[in-house]
């Protein structure tokens, strides 16, 4: 199993990461500057200057960098349907054990 | 009325939201004994108002998540008591805003519902019955990283999430708050918001932010419940975080609703004290 679990689920398996809505993103890169996980990349020469390179560094349940977003552009998926996606996956992972 | 505030608005005047931020300060100032702070001059002379901002409890106003009055006031040193985004309270309300600078109906009804809120005076509860003299005892395990020391109870009755919040159990209540990981990562915190008593928290659920200079963090329930006590004493001074976030510097007590489900998701001391150890070696 990753090293990198979270609950005791391989994090790449759980659905937790920031999406970038283009038509409302500034390229602001305010979003970049507060993260200290590196979860977003930029690119200053292309023209999407900025994308979701690493989800899987994303704090499961953190949304901090929405708050710090001046045009709202950033949305993260429902808590509750990540919470019932890890619980399936630690019930699926008891029952092989 | 809320009175006697230095008043730090946003003043983005590109932007709607930054309007609305200015109107509700200078409405602020005009009926009561309130100071505005301009941000333009503050940048660049901020020792005038650092008279205000001694005498007075300064109240932030954004205009929108950006935070520019916020940022400024941490880059200039002001203690800030009180704060409110104007963004946020429009999608609290569920009012949309226009995108000209022009404010209709919504913008007006939006600055009186966040006028009316800064009049109410915040609810506070006393602890229920039977509460208040209960004890919490923490028995620390510690863990030394540099001259970074880490403390992590170890009592059988708290329990951890991974988002780094603990939740001291006695019977149908819980006190919450932050691991010495959290305190140690922010450093200096500055700014504690608090959760609105009477809250319903989900499990993961936000149970408040803590803002230091580096960071602002959200603060993720380790329980459901309904917010019946918060610790205002860190309103005035949030630093009592980083003396101790689980003793002074505790947030809130919440209410149990189903912490039988709850416990599915939490950890106890071994585990959350090996987890932690990884998260702090990983900072190297």
């Amino acid at each position: 199993m990753s090293e990198n679990t979270f609950m005791g689920v391989d994090r790449s398996k759980i659905d937790w990461k920031p999406t970038i809505d283009y038509s409302k993103c500034n390229f602001c890169m305010e979003c970049d500057k507060f993260c200290p996980h590196q979860v977003f990349e930029v690119h200053e020469t292309e023209e999407i200057k900025l994308v979701v390179k690493n989800p899987n560094n994303c704090v499961v349940f953190c949304r901090a960098c929405s708050k710090c977003c001046g045009p709202d552009a950033i949305t993260f998926p429902a808590k509750n349907e990540t919470i019932q996606k890890i619980s399936e996956i630690r019930k699926e992972m008891e029952s092989h054990d | 009325m809320i009175e006697n505030y230095a008043i730090l608005p946003c003043n983005g005047l590109d932007k709607c939201a930054g309007v609305i931020s200015r109107e509700i300060g200078l409405k602020l100032c005009k009926n009561n004994h309130n100071e505005i702070i301009c941000p333009v001059f503050a940048r660049i002379a901020d020792v005038k108002y650092h008279k205000i901002t001694d005498q007075y409890p300064l109240l932030i106003i954004d205009g929108c998540a950006t935070r520019c009055a916020s940022k400024l006031a941490l880059e200039k040193g002001f203690k800030v008591s009180k704060k409110i985004t104007v963004t946020e309270e429009a999608k609290n309300n569920h009012l949309e805003l226009t995108n000209t600078l022009k404010l209709g109906e919504n913008e007006n009804a939006l600055m009186d519902i966040i006028l009316n809120k800064l009049a109410t005076p915040e609810e506070k509860a006393a602890p229920t019955s039977g509460q208040a003299n209960v004890e919490y005892h923490f028995d620390y395990e510690t863990f030394q990283n540099g001259k970074f020391l880490f403390r992590v109870p170890k009592n059988p009755e708290i329990y951890y999430n991974e988002n780094d919040c603990w939740a001291y159990v006695i019977g149908n209540r819980a006190r919450i708050g932050v691991t010495d990981f959290v305190q140690q990562n922010l450093s200096d915190i500055l700014y504690f918001t608090p959760p609105d008593m009477d809250a319903e928290i989900e499990q993961f659920g936000e149970v408040g932010e803590i803002e230091s200079s580096k960071m602002l963090i959200d603060l993720i329930s380790p329980v459901s419940g309904k917010v019946v006590l918060i610790n205002d004493t860190l309103i005035e001074k949030p630093e009592l975080i980083n003396k101790n976030p689980y003793e002074l510097g505790w947030i809130a007590e919440l209410e149990l609703t189903d912490f039988e489900s709850d416990k599915e998701f939490l950890i106890g001391f071994d585990k959350y004290f090996e987890i932690m150890k990884k998260k702090v070696e990983g900072l190297k």
